[in-house]
């Protein structure tokens, strides 16, 4: 494929609010995303949760916008909208009609600006019960629900911010106040900590003068104070640590997870491409192997979470059958995994084939479009980076992959996390 | 910097009218229809093979044969084994799924548009020389039987299996999963699954759409190339006829001790795609629960607190398929859920729906129907519905203009002869010690723990 060429331009307003421009008319649809610079990781002791539970709260009306109104107006738009938070940051995001991009500009900066004048009492109680269902929902009634609270806490020592999870716990949800919510607000939501892209069909001789009418007068805050807790980490665990959890669940999974070199390291690549090697595609080395030629798993999964602060996490799963167990899934994770010092270069290949495809469909999406440029924006002040990605992952040799793995996923560096079905007594 | 005036949403801009795009039909001479869209923002192409091979059109001891036969087909073929057919087709990026459905099984390929002769041979490959080697049928099948041990601890797929158990009849494809049970799948040999394909994967009423950057031309020829000798038809159809279980309202909670929360779901025998009501029930159902401002999740979510969302989906398909409420809600409010999903479906049957509302939910899916028209992929399922429901080769040219046409009348009158809440049937998943005694103190029916 010859290089991609997603158009770009960059602006940034006075108050610090950086805008990204992606312009493509193609479809009359607009994307509207806004990158905060702030998540989990930036959460203080006894307030776990409380950036999700803020997002939710973004949902509940700004001065001139009445709750529920913002959804209202989308989606009678005919738009979509929604909004993610993870450990290092959270965004907001609408897809509409291009007719009505002026619509969401209107919604983002009004949150963006005036959002505590809206806030009370009630709201606040309200989005709490909906977060507490949330978190019932997603991960206390699911099996193997909780698998990413415990593996985050084997690979994260206790006080450094990737060791809690996104979604908090109920105590502190019960112990978030107003004035948290203000303190919040003011702390991290202001126009210096945040990216807003706009992507898709759009009059460009207009654009900027929009933005700057809805974003202009919002006033710049203070710095963003530095990160809580201790972000010193050793680049390896430096020993085998597991945790081994009887509970209501149906088939053995074996969890394993490895510190790895954070996003914003020229070496989080590797990891990515390694990463991609064992686990993407059937004809990756754990589907291969585990799946359909040893049959000890029913499925594999794998991931390299982008992470920024000091080191990220490279993480394998495999899935047992009735008679499986753990040992026998464990031993064959580590085998394969560690059988990856002889990677070879016709992987390496179909890896970035792969990949180039799946980015290419990614694109396909104005919304996912203006995800990544907000992204690569805050992350590396780069929203160029998307035309290079692939680049990026091209240059990654066999050599390299050899030696993360011998440095990296060996037994000095492993989380393991074992899941085993509760015996019936 | 002159202060603006920020009370007042900004009005909409001039609409921008945009077109499904067009796109070319024709047949191979064997019957297998063929729908070409190109579509050259980007260098990417989606081909999707539908055959009429579909979980709805076989008897209950033969359950999941269609899915597991579809799943079987990555195992290799009658050139190379499962690893190199993986190989071969990752080494060009092309991304190969299947699906398998009630009416169909769906073969599709993802790949960039200059790989896309190589990617039409392995489909073809795929399709026409599968080999179902015994070890991968067997795999694929232990597979299978794991997923639905996996789905009996999962209380939102308990929950769908129940509904599909209590809405209708015994012995119909709706009233057991899509993937079949334990007793159906366990006894499936590689005989089974290769006797399936060989009469069941024929071109006679299916299709084959490709959409992307591609030149027309050219794929006339790869089709004819890779499928013009391919002949016969699919030896099965679907065309039974559905009943529900029963008419009467009842209550049924699956014990699923120390449950967190409840999964909740509320509905009756639906209706099928083919129904004339079909636009105006579809709006009917966004005003009910299809969309985040919805009545049921405004009750439930913002005005109530009680679950992370609600929604409300009537499941279109060949034959009726359920209408069904569906949510997550703590114990404790179980009951008072309940309640309030059910009055919610009284009320819109009684007192029908507003012109508001309609309007709202007519702009809505009038608008976000242009959001769903980016990529390859999602054109070419849209032609692939045209297939599967026999809908006119029109049908998405004029879908605005027909949904924009949809009367307050026609929505009251839909929703009216179509959700019965004198008829549903409330299933529940949860901690029955916690939840049954102030569910069956709602008196809507007889309540059974099971």
């Amino acid at each position: 494929m010859n290089q991609l060429a997603i158009p770009l331009e960059r602006h940034c307003l006075d108050n610090g609010l950086k805008i990204v421009l992606s312009q493509d008319s193609t479809v009359p649809i607009v994307a509207v995303n806004i990158w905060y610079g702030v998540g989990s990781r930036n959460e203080l002791p006894g307030h776990t949760g409380f950036a999700h539970l803020f997002e939710h709260m973004m949902f509940q009306g700004s001065k001139h916008v009445p709750k529920n109104k913002h959804f209202e107006l989308i989606e009678r738009a005919g738009g979509t909208l929604n909004a993610t938070t993870w450990f290092d940051r959270t965004n907001y995001f609408e897809t509409v009609p291009s007719r009505d991009l002026e619509l969401a500009l209107w919604l983002e900066s009004d949150r963006m600006g005036w959002m505590l004048p809206a806030m009370d009492q009630e709201k606040l109680d309200n989005q709490r019960d909906v977060v507490k269902n949330e978190k019932r929902q997603r991960y206390d009634n699911q099996p193997y629900g909780d698998w990413d609270q415990r593996l985050q806490a084997l690979i994260y020592p206790k006080d450094h911010p990737y060791h809690h999870p996104v979604i908090g716990s109920v105590e502190d949800l019960d112990a978030a106040t107003l004035e948290d919510v203000a303190a919040f607000f003011g702390t991290y939501y202001v126009p210096n900590n945040a990216v807003l892209t706009i992507a898709g069909d759009f009059d460009e001789s207009q654009v900027m003068d929009l933005v700057q009418r809805y974003f202009g007068e919002i006033e710049a805050g203070a710095p963003i104070p530095p990160l809580p807790g201790d972000s010193c980490l050793e680049p390896i665990i430096g020993d085998t640590v597991r945790e081994h959890v009887f509970a209501e669940v149906p088939l053995a999974r074996v969890i394993m997870g490895f510190r790895i070199p954070p996003y914003s390291s020229e070496d989080f690549a590797v990891a990515e491409v390694s990463r991609a090697l064992l686990g993407m595609g059937r004809a990756s080395r754990l589907y291969r192997a585990l799946v359909r030629e040893r049959r000890v798993a029913k499925g594999v999964v794998t991931y390299a979470f982008p992470l920024l602060t000091n080191a990220s996490m490279l993480l394998t799963w495999a899935t047992g059958y009735p008679d499986s167990t753990p040992e026998q899934l464990e031993a064959a994770l580590t085998e394969e995994i560690e059988a990856l010092v002889e990677a070879r270069q016709s992987e390496v290949d179909r890896a970035i084939a792969l990949t180039e495809t799946d980015l290419v469909r990614a694109l396909e999406h104005v919304g996912e479009r203006a995800n990544l440029l907000s992204m690569f924006n805050l992350y590396f002040d780069d929203p160029d980076r998307l035309n290079h990605e692939i680049d990026r992952l091209r240059a990654v040799t066999v050599e390299q992959i050899r030696d993360f793995a011998a440095s990296q996923l060996g037994s000095d560096n492993r989380a393991v996390l074992v899941y085993e079905p509760k015996r019936k007594s | 910097m002159s202060l603006l005036d920020r009370t007042q949403p900004p009005a909409s801009g001039e609409i921008r009218q945009f077109d499904f795009p067009e796109v070319q039909t024709g047949a191979l001479s064997n019957g297998l229809d063929l729908k070409i869209c190109v579509l050259p923002r980007l260098p990417i192409v989606s081909v999707n093979l539908f055959l009429r091979a579909g979980e709805g059109s076989l008897v209950e001891g033969r359950a999941g044969t269609a899915v597991l036969t579809g799943d079987a087909l990555e195992g290799g073929t009658l050139k190379r084994n499962g690893s190199s057919l993986a190989e071969a087709l990752e080494g060009i990026g092309a991304r190969l799924g299947v699906s398998t459905g009630w009416e169909g099984t769906s073969i599709s390929v993802s790949v960039l548009a200059d790989r896309l002769p190589e990617a039409f041979a392995l489909l073809a490959e795929v399709t026409l020389e599968p080999d179902f080697p015994s070890v991968e049928v067997d795999r694929v099948r232990e597979q299978q039987l794991a997923e639905i041990r996996q789905r009996s601890m999962d209380p939102s797929a308990l929950a769908s299996d129940e509904v599909s158990r209590r809405f209708y009849a015994e012995g119909l494809p709706y009233a057991r999963p899509q993937v079949g049970t334990e007793s159906s799948i366990s006894s499936v040999t590689r005989d089974q699954i290769r006797g399936y394909a060989e009469a069941c994967y024929r071109p006679g009423s299916g299709g084959l759409i490709i959409v992307g950057d591609v030149d027309p031309e050219q794929i006339k020829s790869l089709s004819s190339e890779y499928f013009g000798s391919w002949i016969g038809a699919p030896s099965a159809v679907d065309n039974f006829r559905v009943d529900a279980q029963t008419r009467e309202r009842r209550v049924w909670i699956l014990d699923r001790p120390g449950s967190v929360q409840s999964e909740v779901r509320l509905g009756h025998v639906g209706v099928a795609r083919t129904t004339p009501n079909y636009l105006p029930l579809s709006i009917g159902n966004l005003l009910l629960g299809g969309t985040f401002t919805s009545r049921l999740n405004l009750n439930l979510r913002e005005r109530n607190g009680f679950t992370y969302g609600v929604r409300s989906r009537f499941s279109f398909r060949s034959q009726p398929g359920p209408f069904q409420v569906s949510t997550a809600v703590g114990n404790e409010v179980t009951a008072s859920a309940v309640r309030e999903i059910l009055s919610e479906l009284e009320s819109l049957v009684v007192d029908g729906v507003t012109r508001e509302e309609v309007d709202a939910a007519r702009d809505y899916a009038a608008g976000v129907f242009g959001l769903h028209l980016e990529t390859a992929g999602q054109i070419a399922s849209r032609l692939n519905q045209i297939l599967v429901y026999g809908l006119p080769d029109d049908y998405y040219h004029l879908y605005r203009d027909n949904i924009r046409s949809v009367s307050t009348e026609e929505v009251t009158s839909a929703v009216k002869a179509h959700i019965r809440p004198d008829e549903v049937q409330v299933v529940i998943v949860g901690d029955a010690e916690s939840i049954s005694g102030s569910v069956d103190a709602l008196g809507l029916g007889p309540l059974e723990v099971v």
